[in-house]
C-alpha cells in the first residue's frame, strides 16, 4: 500500500511547536472517544434504531437563537440562523459554530446575545467556549458563517455576515481569534449579508471570499403588511436586491473589494445561498447563487478575475413559466454520475425545492418534478440544503431544513404549516427520491422554524451527522446511526500551493468501473458552513480496491490506489503532479 | 273558440288574458299544432321565450314543416343566446326554403354573435330591407364587416343610422358600434352630428369623453370630463371615467381619490366599489383593499359581483380560505356566474380543498355552455397534481387543453399549456406552433416569450431566441 502522505514542504515553526501538543491531545481524544463510542454503543436507547437521532441534550448544547421578533415584523427576524462545523482548534474533532440574531427596535432581550462555539470534547459532549474565544458577541445582527483557513495557518478563520456589516475574525491557533475585520477590508459596510462562501478564484493560493447581499433594508422603515387581519412579514419583493460582494485574499492578511471588476457588482438582486464549485470542469471554480425572487445566478469564472453569468441558457435562472423562484439554499453533488455538479436549490411552499441536473453544454435539466422532489416539498418553506450520503451506498441523498415565515398561514389555507418537518430524501441510485420519514427518526415527524442547515462528522465515524438551526430556538445536533452500515473512505485535504483546504478540489473515486465524484466546495446550503472532509460510500464491494485522483485547485493531479476502507485518508498537495 | 277569443285579445294588445285564453284551447286540444303555435307566440311577445321555446317544439313534432313555428323558434332561441340550437332550426328552415328573408335574417345575426362574421355579412347584406327596418340588425352588419375588413361598406351601413326612424337612439347605437370597433373619428363624428338634436347635452358630453378614453386620448378624455363636472354634472359614472383616465396615465392615487369621490356621492353604486376595488388590488394596497371588501359586503349583501371582487381581493391577499367563502357567496347568489365558479375553484385549489375544486370546475363544465375557461382551470389544478406524483392527472389535463382550444381557439393560456407540455416531451416543432400561436394572442405575456425563447434555442434558433429573452426582460420589468 503506498503512503497516502506526500509532505512537500517543511512543517513551519509554528507547526512544529504545535505538533507535539497535538499529538497529545490525539491521543488523549482518541482514548476519550473510545470510551464515548463504547457509551454510545452500550446506551440503551430506542433512538438507537433511528437513521438520526437527536442528540442536541446529550451533547449539552443549550445555545439558543434571539430573532429580535416584534411587532415591527422587520424581515430580518425571519432569516437569520447560520452554523458551522469547524475543527477550530486542530484536535481532530469537528466543532460547531452557531451565529445569533440581535435585537430590533420593539424585540430585545432580557440577556446580552451571544453566538456559540461549542467545542467538541471527543465523547459526544461539547463546551461553549465561544466567550473564551473571543467570537461570542457582535457589533450587528447576526446571520450567516463561513469557515476558512484564509492565511493557510491551520487553523479555520471564521467570516460572521450580518445587517449592516459582517466580520472577520481570525483563528490565532491557541483557540482564540481575533477581529481583523477592519485590517482585512472586509466589512461589507451598509449591507444586509446573508451566504458567503470562500474560494480560491484566482487560482493563487488564497481563498478568497464572495459574500451574497440580500436587500435594501433599515430599521428606520418598518413596512406593514397584513395577512388575514394580522400583521406580517412583507413578501421579499417588498425590499429591493443589493449586488454580490467579492473580496481578493491578497495573501498578507488583507483582501480588495473586486466587485466592481468581476462583474458581480452589476449583478443586483436578492442573493441569499452561495457555492462554489467548477461547473464547467476546466478547473476553475465557479460560483451557482440562489436568489429569492430575483434569477438564480451561475457565474461562470472567466479565468482573467471577472464572471459572465450563464444561467439563463443553462436554463437555472427560471422555472418553467420564466419566474424567479424564492432561492434560499443551495448545494451541488454528482447526482447522475457524469462527473459535473448538479444542483439543488430550497424555495418557498408550492414552487418546490429545484433539482438542475447537469446536460451536455451547460445546460441543465430540470429534474424537480421526474425526481419526486417537488411532491415532497410541495408544502414546505426550504432553507438549508445538503447532499448527503447518509447510508454510504455510493447515491447523494437529500437533507432539507423546513419553516415557514408566516405565523397565520394556517388560518389562509389547509395543506400549508407553520412549523415544520425537516426532510431526509433517499435517492434510489436513479436520481429519484424516496421520503424516509417514517425511518429517519422523531425529529423527522415534528415542525420546526428551521434555518441553517450544516453536515459533517462529529464523532468521526464516516457517518455524517448536521445540524440545523431554528428561530428562537435551540438548535438541533442530529447523529447518523446507519452510516457505518456500509463502508467508505473519508478524505482530509491539505493544499500546499492550492489553498490549504483544498476548497476547489475534485476528487474522483473508481470501485472498480464505478466512479464516484465529489468536490471540495465553499458555501453550500443556506447561511452555513460544513466540515471540509468528504466522506465518500463505497457500499460493502470490500474487494474492490479504491483508487483515487484528486485534481488539486492548483492544477495538480494526484493518483491514489488502494485506500483503505473505513478511515479518513489526510492528503498532502503534492509539488508536481 | 277559446282560440279564437284569444286571438283577439292579441291582436287588441291584451296579452296576458290572451295567454290565458290560449292555454285554455291547448288544454282542451293539445294535438293542436295551431293552437300551440298561437300561445307560443303571444308567449314570445311577452317575452316568456322559455316557455315559448317548449310550445313551439311541441308544435313542430306534430308538425316538422311548419315555417312560422321553426322561424318563431329560431327567434326565441337567439333572443335566449342558444345559438347553436338557433342555427340548427335555422338551417333547416332555410334548406327548404333557401330564400326565406326572415330566417336569413335571424341566422345572420346569430352568426355575428358566434363570431362568423363572413357569413354574418353575406346573410344581412342579401337582405337589405328587413336589415334596414332594425338598428340592431344594420349595427350586427356593420359589426361584421368591420371585422372582416370592409370598413367602408361597414361605415355606410351605419350612416343608415344616423337618421333612422327609430330616432337619437339609433344613432347612438351607430356611435356605440363604431367606438366598438375602434373606429374613434367615426364614433366621435356620430356623437357631434346628433348633438343638434339630443336633449341631454351632459351625457353626449360624457360618451364623447368615453370614446377618447377609448381612443387613448386621455388628456382630451380628462378635459372633458372636468368640464362635465365643474358644469356640475358629477355621476358616479363620470367620476369612474376620469379615475379610469387617470389610471391608464398610472395617476394612481388619483385614480383612487376620485373613485372614493364616487363612492361618497353614491354610496349605493357597487360598480365604484368594484373598480375601486380592483385598483386597490393592482397596486398591491391589501390593507386597503380587504378593508373595501368588508365595506362592499355589508353594504351590497345580494350582490354576486361585489362577492366575486372580495374573493378576487382575498385571492390576491393570499387569504385563501377567506376566499373560498366569498366566491362560494357569489356562486349562491347567482349559479350562473362564470367569474363565481372560476374564482371559486381557484380558492379551493389554492387553500389545498384540490379534490372540492376538481369538483367544482367538473360541475362547471357540464353545466355551462362556454366550457373552455372551465376546461382549462380544471387542467391546470390537475396539472399541478400530476407534479406531485399523479401521472394520470397529467394525461387527462393534456386532453382538457385540446378540449379548450377545440371549444375557444382563442384561449391563449391554452395554447401555453400545451406549448409548455410540448417542449417538456421534447417535442419542439408543436411546441412552437401552440407557443407562437398564444404570443399572436397574448402579445403581453412575458411567460410566453420565455418558453419561446427556451424553445428557438432548442432548435438552434439563436437570433429568435435571444429576441423573445429580451421580450421576456421588457414585459418583466
Amino acid at each position: 500500500m503506498s503512503s497516502s502522505c506526500h509532505r512537500s514542504h517543511l512543517p513551519t515553526n509554528r507547526e512544529c511547536y504545535r505538533a507535539p501538543r497535538r499529538l497529545f491531545f490525539l491521543s488523549l481524544t482518541a482514548l476519550l472517544s473510545f470510551t464515548s463510542l463504547t457509551f454510545l454503543q452500550h446506551s440503551p436507547s430506542p433512538a438507537h434504531k433511528e437513521i438520526f437521532s437527536d442528540v442536541t441534550e446529550q451533547a449539552r448544547i443549550v445555545w439558543r437563537h434571539f430573532s429580535g421578533e416584534s411587532p415591527d415584523r422587520f424581515l430580518i427576524e425571519t432569516m437569520g440562523g447560520g452554523v458551522a462545523f469547524l475543527d477550530f482548534d486542530g484536535d481532530g474533532f469537528e466543532d460547531l459554530f452557531f451565529v445569533n440574531g440581535g435585537e430590533t427596535p420593539h424585540g430585545k432581550s432580557s440577556s446580552p446575545i451571544r453566538n456559540a462555539l461549542y467545542r467538541n470534547l471527543g465523547n459526544g459532549e461539547f463546551e461553549d467556549v465561544a466567550a473564551k474565544a473571543g467570537v461570542d458577541r457582535l457589533a450587528f445582527y447576526g446571520m450567516g458563517v463561513a469557515a476558512g483557513d484564509f492565511d493557510n495557518d491551520g487553523f479555520p478563520d471564521l467570516y460572521v455576515t450580518g445587517f449592516p456589516s459582517s466580520a472577520l475574525f481570525h483563528n490565532n491557533g491557541d483557540g482564540s481569534f481575533a477581529d481583523i475585520t477592519d485590517r482585512a477590508g472586509v466589512k461589507d459596510a451598509g449591507k444586509w449579508a446573508a451566504s458567503a462562501a470562500w474560494f480560491d478564484f484566482d487560482r493563487d493560493g488564497y481563498l478568497d471570499l464572495v459574500v451574497t447581499n440580500y436587500a435594501q433594508f433599515s430599521f428606520d422603515d418598518a413596512k406593514r403588511c397584513e395577512l388575514h387581519g394580522t400583521r406580517t412579514y412583507c413578501e421579499q419583493k417588498a425590499y429591493a436586491g443589493m449586488p454580490l460582494t467579492l473580496y481578493h485574499n491578497n495573501g498578507d492578511g488583507t483582501f480588495t473589494d473586486v466587485s466592481e471588476h468581476s462583474g458581480l457588482a452589476g449583478l443586483v438582486g436578492r442573493a441569499l445561498g452561495v457555492i462554489a464549485v467548477d461547473v464547467n470542469d476546466d478547473g476553475w471554480t465557479d460560483l451557482f447563487v440562489a436568489r429569492d425572487a430575483s434569477p438564480n445566478l451561475l457565474l461562470i469564472n472567466q479565468k482573467d478575475g471577472t464572471f459572465r453569468d450563464a444561467a439563463i441558457p443553462a436554463e437555472v435562472a427560471y422555472n418553467s413559466d420564466g419566474v424567479a423562484k424564492a432561492g434560499m439554499g443551495v448545494d451541488a453533488g454528482d447526482l447522475n454520475g457524469d462527473g459535473k455538479p448538479d444542483f439543488v436549490v430550497t424555495n418557498f411552499n408550492d414552487e418546490y425545492s429545484s433539482l438542475f441536473v447537469s446536460g451536455p453544454s451547460l445546460v441543465f435539466d430540470d429534474r424537480t418534478i421526474a425526481s419526486r422532489l417537488a411532491e415532497y416539498t410541495k408544502p414546505y418553506v426550504g432553507w438549508g440544503i445538503h447532499f448527503i450520503d447518509y447510508d454510504n451506498d455510493g447515491h447523494l441523498d437529500l437533507l432539507i431544513a423546513n419553516g415557514h415565515i408566516n405565523q397565520v398561514i394556517e388560518a389562509t389555507r389547509l395543506d400549508v404549516k407553520y412549523m415544520e418537518p425537516p426532510l431526509l430524501l433517499r435517492n434510489n441510485g436513479k436520481g429519484v427520491f424516496q421520503d424516509m420519514r417514517e425511518q429517519v427518526g422523531a425529529v423527522f415527524q415534528s415542525g420546526y422554524r428551521a434555518r441553517g442547515l450544516a453536515v459533517g462528522d462529529f464523532d468521526n465515524d464516516g457517518g455524517l451527522d448536521a445540524v440545523f438551526t431554528r428561530l428562537d430556538g435551540k438548535p438541533v445536533l442530529l447523529h447518523n446511526n446507519v452510516g457505518q452500515n456500509h463502508s467508505w473512505v473519508g478524505f482530509e485535504l491539505q493544499g500546499t500551493r492550492s489553498n490549504r483546504d483544498a476548497i476547489g478540489a475534485k476528487i474522483t473515486v473508481e470501485i472498480g468501473s464505478r466512479k464516484l465524484v465529489r468536490w471540495i466546495t465553499g458555501g453550500a446550503s443556506y447561511l452555513s458552513s460544513h466540515d471540509k472532509r468528504v466522506v465518500v460510500g463505497t457500499r460493502d464491494d470490500s474487494s474492490t480496491p479504491i483508487n483515487a485522483e484528486i485534481r488539486w485547485p492548483s492544477g495538480t493531479l494526484q493518483r491514489l490506489a488502494r485506500l483503505e476502507r473505513n478511515r479518513y485518508h489526510e492528503i498532502v498537495e503534492p509539488s508536481a503532479n | 273558440m277559446h282560440s279564437a277569443e284569444g286571438l283577439a285579445l292579441a291582436r287588441a294588445g291584451n296579452l296576458q288574458s290572451a295567454e290565458a285564453e290560449l292555454r285554455k284551447a291547448a288544454d282542451l286540444a293539445p294535438a293542436n299544432e295551431g293552437c300551440l303555435v298561437d300561445l307560443a307566440t303571444v308567449l314570445a311577445m311577452e317575452k316568456k321565450f322559455d316557455e315559448s321555446t317548449s310550445y313551439f317544439r311541441r308544435a313542430l313534432k306534430i308538425n316538422p314543416h311548419d315555417v312560422l313555428a321553426r322561424r318563431y323558434l329560431g327567434a326565441n332561441l337567439w333572443q335566449l343566446h342558444r345559438y347553436a340550437e338557433a342555427r340548427q332550426n335555422l338551417r333547416i328552415l332555410l334548406n327548404t326554403n333557401p330564400n326565406d328573408p326572415q330566417a336569413l335574417l335571424l341566422l345572420g345575426m346569430v352568426s355575428e354573435n358566434t363570431g362568423d362574421y363572413a357569413a354574418a355579412a353575406k346573410m344581412l347584406a342579401s337582405v337589405p330591407t328587413l336589415v334596414r327596418a332594425q338598428p340592431e340588425s344594420v349595427a350586427a352588419l356593420a359589426r361584421s364587416y368591420y371585422h372582416i375588413g370592409e370598413t367602408e361598406k361597414a361605415r355606410a351601413w351605419l350612416d343608415e343610422l344616423q337618421n333612422h326612424q327609430a330616432g337619437i337612439q339609433a344613432a347612438l347605437l351607430g356611435a356605440q358600434v363604431a367606438d366598438e370597433m375602434q373606429d374613434y373619428k367615426t364614433a366621435e363624428a356620430f356623437l357631434s352630428s346628433v348633438a343638434p338634436r339630443y336633449s341631454d347635452q351632459n351625457e353626449l358630453r360624457y360618451r364623447i369623453a368615453l370614446v377618447k378614453f377609448h381612443a387613448q386620448q386621455f388628456e382630451e378624455s380628462r378635459q372633458l370630463l372636468r368640464e362635465l363636472m365643474d358644469d356640475g354634472y358629477r355621476t358616479g359614472e363620470v367620476n369612474r371615467l376620469l379615475a379610469s383616465c387617470f389610471r391608464a396615465q398610472n395617476r394612481h392615487e388619483e385614480a383612487i381619490h376620485t373613485l372614493q369621490e364616487a363612492i361618497e356621492l353614491n354610496p349605493l353604486d357597487e360598480t365604484s366599489y368594484l373598480d375601486l376595488a380592483s385598483i386597490l388590488l393592482d397596486q398591491k394596497r391589501i390593507s386597503q383593499a380587504m378593508d373595501l371588501a368588508q365595506r362592499m359586503a355589508k353594504a351590497f349583501p345580494h350582490s354576486s359581483r361585489v362577492f366575486v371582487s372580495k374573493g378576487s381581493l382575498e385571492l390576491g391577499a393570499n387569504d385563501f380560505i377567506d376566499a373560498v367563502s366569498s366566491f362560494t357567496r357569489a356562486a349562491q347568489l347567482e349559479p350562473n356566474s362564470p367569474d363565481a365558479t372560476i374564482g371559486l375553484a381557484r380558492a379551493e385549489a389554492n387553500a389545498g380543498m384540490t379534490e372540492r375544486a376538481k369538483a367544482t370546475l367538473d360541475s362547471a363544465i357540464g353545466r355551462f355552455p362556454e366550457k373552455a375557461p372551465f376546461e382549462l382551470e380544471l387542467g391546470q389544478v390537475l396539472l399541478k397534481e400530476a407534479e406531485t406524483g399523479d401521472k394520470n392527472a397529467a394525461v387527462r389535463a393534456e386532453q382538457l387543453f385540446h378540449s379548450a382550444v377545440a371549444h375557444d381557439d382563442k384561449l391563449a393560456e391554452a395554447h401555453y399549456e400545451l406549448g409548455e407540455l410540448a417542449l417538456h416531451r421534447g417535442e419542439t416543432a408543436r411546441a412552437l406552433i401552440h407557443l407562437e400561436k398564444a404570443a399572436k394572442l397574448v402579445p403581453s405575456s412575458a411567460k410566453t416569450h420565455f418558453a419561446l425563447s427556451r424553445v428557438y434555442r432548442r432548435l438552434g434558433r439563436e437570433r429568435e431566441a435571444a429576441e423573445q429573452a429580451a421580450l421576456f426582460d421588457k414585459l418583466g420589468e
